[in-house]
């Protein structure tokens, strides 16, 4: 970022605490001391958004200066001396968080935000100094419904405007302002309104306190007892990265994790909200011809289904691959169907299209549309075609990976062997259903609709009979003497980079368990 | 079968009562010697229920001796990584856990260095620490001398000890709330002052336990058997003293006058008046009467510091490092935060490393300690005095009597807690 100039950039000579370093011309003050490692703390700012100077933490000393100078707001200049902790900006930036916990309520056993809250970081890191006041605190509004998903507590506002900038910024839904002054200033919306623009949990997430709160996560789980798992939203084909937060094998949260090339530090409402499904409705036990049977004799049962027909009517037989499954689960299904089992009839199923927006929405509502389509060799039918099929009866035995939405009529000759996450009128109608891990449970990679292949960790255990789609397809092929040879994801990725071009020197990085966020470095 | 095999069955069947055949019995052949292991422990009563000693024995003599420790194990030092640093004391209280305070009061003083707050500890705190320190060390070298006694057949002075170390403890339970696991201290001083009306008590329990001592002095140092078991036996070398790492009183009993409060003095040590005994053979003997004499020491000590106690605060006055008081955390929204922080994520700890030592109820205790800048320890590692001093053993074992283990044993005062961790 700031450290690497480019060739043709201009370049400016800045000293920061004594040390002489090199910035492009034209970068943000506070920025370019954070690269050096020079620590200031701030409210206000954020990389995200445009810098308002409002908080007045970021204060530092400059060489001719009559006073000191909010770094955020401030770009590098040639010959420019700053000095991020002399005494003077310590005890200068110690008096503004004085004001600011002026009238801050006593709210930390009570808030939602304590334990990643910027206010208690900053006071416990660089204040630390006893209350001087005696007075009464400002009292405002408390627990104001503000919109679909946001609880605002104006008491605990501490005026930074973060959330002000991301309605007009980033959702481009100028939604909050600020209204009256002095210590009776308030946040709020304009009256009649509402902050209901579809990115409206960000303020949530800039929010440096706990002014605006999650109605979905509040009062659900402590900060500091959650533990934090990188993935990607599976919502769809944009894939923004996002932290899981987990508690006791139970998701509670989804939060944007900063990728500058695809999300930046946002995402959409709606994403937040898919990890609900993972604890909903799922298929946790094996099933074959509607009743309760074991995973093995389960494998059995579609081994056996297969082989009839695979002798006796080969062009009967089809497999339909998910763009909502992993690159591994659609390569490993790949390896069974295509190559190992020479299935000629292959399908690319998936939800419909749904709404977009300009900012991340995307209309495709699958999460790997792209790493299928590019996995799968032509010709691929779609789902249209398949019913069909279905109905015709060109079909009599189908092996459909995970996608539970697909209508299928409840009664139907034709022998589905389902590799199911939730239940739905597909696994009702299947002959054999074999429960395969969702999203969140397994390491695997999305290839999102630029064609960035991303990695997802697990972040809960799987429950029940429930194993990996790709190791439940390698034991399937296990039924037909074809060993897959896959001990974990890694191997199955191993394998699909080399075999598929998108998917060149696309690495597989280290492991990442879950970290609790109480020692983790915290999020406020 | 070979032919001479009949005739041996015959000759042992040669058996004479009343006075026998010497030339009938050739050592080499009929009574083979033959080493023989020994394990004791872990469960044998004078091995504390914390050790085995596996010994090679021929006859009575012992010719190996290998110590086994590990029952004990309490996973200190990775526990100490996933607590914050306050949440450690109770920890260290069950490393040396006959003298809890000194295992607190080692642990502050270490992480007080790494946070550089050790001259802003009040003055009041210091000498509380230095007090409750030393009557712990007294509680210590009572439970050895008693155990030690009571091994040996003396159950008397078991009894009259471990009433003087009762006395001390209800002292002690007094000022901390809990008869052992005082978890007294805290980092910048500690958690509460002494109790009104507490310092007479001591100066009385003191007089009392001064009785009690003469009592087993009397019953003890001049007793035949006692002596017999004690003089000449375990002896350890004044030049095996560095190359083993040995301190406390057992490197004391050779003559090496290492105190850890004379030599690197810490606390409000050096302005308190006392000696340190030191022995001059270092057999058991000399470390009993070591013992006995430090014992009168730290009652100097305590006198002293009672003296000279001063009045004032009894824990920093930062509430980034200690509590802030009830009454501000719930009604100052700056001590809420403090007191929140503090309790969630631990007082924060620069990044940096030390080694601190003070001096335990058996010799140097010592906690090396490295900070990441969390509100944990990145690594907490603990430098066990007994640790070294039981490891000696191993040599000097070797040559002594299966009976002279439990002497030997017992005056190295071996705790699990501490040596296992």
């Amino acid at each position: 970022m700031a450290t690497e100039p480019s060739a043709p950039t201009e370049t400016v000579n800045v000293l920061i605490d004594g040390k002489e370093h090199k910035f492009p011309k034209g970068t943000n003050l506070l920025e370019a001391c954070q690269s050096v490692g020079a620590k200031i703390p701030f409210f206000c700012w954020h990389p995200g958004l445009s810098s308002p100077a409002v908080c007045r933490q970021c204060l530092v000393d400059i060489k001719g200066a009559p006073k000191p100078v909010p770094s955020c707001y401030t770009t590098v200049a040639d010959k420019m001396e700053v000095t991020t902790n002399s005494p003077k900006v310590l005890d200068v930036r110690r008096q503004m968080l004085e004001f600011t916990l002026l009238n801050h309520p006593i709210d930390c056993p009570v808030c939602d935000k304590a334990g990643e809250c910027s206010l208690q970081r900053h006071y416990f890191d660089w204040d630390g100094m006893r209350a001087r006041n005696e007075g009464d605190k400002v009292h405002k509004g408390k627990v104001i419904d503000i919109g679909k998903h946001i609880v605002l507590d104006q008491e605990r506002c501490i005026l930074c405007t973060r959330c002000i900038r991301v309605c007009n910024e980033v959702a481009k839904s100028p939604d909050l302002t600020m209204a009256f002054r002095g210590s009776h200033e308030v946040l709020t919306t304009a009256p009649g309104q509402r902050l209901d623009n579809p990115y409206s949990l960000n303020t949530v997430d800039v929010c440096p306190v706990g002014a605006l709160t999650s109605k979905d996560f509040r009062f659900s789980r402590r900060a500091w007892e959650l533990y934090s798992t990188p993935s990607v939203c599976p919502g769809c084909a944009t894939g923004c990265n996002v932290e899981i937060h987990t508690s006791r094998d139970k998701i509670r949260r989804l939060v944007p994790r900063e990728n500058l090339a695809v999300n930046k530090f946002w995402m959409c409402d709606e994403g937040r909200f898919e990890y609900k499904a993972v604890h909903e409705n799922r298929v946790l036990l094996a099933a074959a011809n509607g009743r309760r049977v074991t995973f093995e004799t389960a494998l059995l049962e579609a081994a056996n289904l297969l082989r009839t027909d695979l002798s006796s009517t080969p062009d009967s037989v089809g497999v339909v691959f998910s763009a909502q499954a992993t690159n591994e689960d659609n390569h490993a299904l790949l390896r069974l169907a295509v190559d190992g089992l020479k299935i000629q009839r292959v399908y690319a199923g998936g939800l419909p299209l749904g709404g977009s927006d300009t900012i991340l929405v995307s209309a495709d509502k699958n999460p790997n549309t792209t790493g299928l389509e590019r996995m799968v060799p032509p010709p691929v039918r779609t789902l249209k075609d398949l019913a069909s099929d279905l109905a015709t009866g060109h079909l009599t035995t189908v092996i459909v990976l995970g996608h539970e939405t697909m209508a299928v009529p409840a009664t139907t000759p034709v022998a589905l062997i389902v590799l199911a996450t939730h239940k739905g009128p597909l696994v009702d109608a299947a002959r054999v259903v074999l429960p395969i891990a969702a999203w969140a449970e397994v390491d695997g990679s999305f290839t999102n609709k630029d064609g960035r292949v991303q990695r997802l960790h697990a972040a809960i255990p799987c429950t029940g009979e429930v194993v990996p789609g790709w190791r439940a397809l390698a034991l399937l092929a296990g039924q037909f003497g074809g060993e897959l040879g896959y001990t974990s994801a890694g191997d199955v990725f191993a394998e699909a980079t080399q075999r598929h071009a998108f998917m060149k020197g696309a690495t597989w990085g280290p492991p990442s368990p879950p970290v609790q966020l109480r020692f983790g470095e915290s999020r406020g | 079968m070979s032919a001479d095999a009949p005739l041996q069955l015959e000759s042992r069947r040669r058996i004479v009562f009343g006075e026998s055949d010497i030339s009938d019995f050739d050592d080499d052949k009929d009574l083979p010697t033959e080493s023989m292991p020994l394990m004791m422990g872990p469960s044998h009563p004078a091995m504390h229920g914390t050790v085995r000693i596996a010994l090679e024995v021929e006859g009575e003599k012992i010719k190996t001796a290998d110590i086994q420790i590990g029952y004990l194990h309490r996973c200190f030092e990775k526990e100490a990584e996933y607590a914050t640093w306050t949440q450690i004391f109770p920890y260290t209280d069950r490393l040396n856990y006959v003298s809890p305070m000194l295992n607190n009061v080692g642990y502050a003083i270490a992480v007080e260095k790494l946070l550089d707050i050790e001259d802003k500890i009040p003055e009041r705190a210091q000498y509380i620490r230095v007090i409750v320190g030393e009557i712990s060390r007294i509680t210590d070298h009572l439970t050895c001398l008693a155990a030690g006694a009571m091994e040996l057949g003396a159950f008397t002075v078991f009894f009259y000890l471990i009433k003087a170390r009762e006395w001390l403890w209800e002292l002690l339970e007094e000022v901390s709330g809990a008869r052992l696991t005082h978890s007294y201290v805290r980092i910048g001083g500690v958690v509460a002052d002494l109790p009104a009306g507490w310092p007479p008590k001591l100066l009385d329990i003191l007089a009392k336990t001064r009785t009690a001592l003469s009592d087993a002095d009397k019953l003890l140092t001049r007793n035949k058997i006692f002596r017999d078991r004690m003089d000449g036996v375990g002896i350890i070398a004044k030049a095996d003293v560095a190359g083993w790492g040995l301190t406390g009183p057992v490197a004391r009993s050779t003559g090496v006058a290492y105190d850890v409060r004379k030599d690197h003095p810490y606390l409000v040590y050096d302005r308190l008046d006392f000696e340190v005994p030191v022995g001059s053979t270092g057999d058991n003997f000399d470390r009993y009467a070591c013992r006995l004499a430090e014992i009168f020491q730290s009652m100097r000590i305590l006198e002293q510091a009672l003296a000279k106690i001063p009045e004032g605060p009894f824990i920093v006055d930062d509430q980034r490092v200690a509590l802030p008081k009830k009454r501000d955390t719930y009604n100052t929204i700056e001590s809420m935060i403090a007191h929140f922080k503090l309790i969630m994520d631990g007082l924060h700890v620069p990044p940096g490393e030390i080694y601190s030592f003070t001096e335990g109820g058996n010799g140097e205790l010592g906690f090396y300690i490295v900070s990441n800048g969390e509100g944990r320890p990145w690594k907490c590692r603990v430098r066990p005095p007994c640790f070294a001093n039981l490891a000696v053993l191993t040599k000097v074992l070797p040559g002594l009597f299966i009976a002279d283990v439990v002497p030997t044993f017992g005056m190295i005062n071996m705790i699990g807690g501490e040596c296992d961790r």
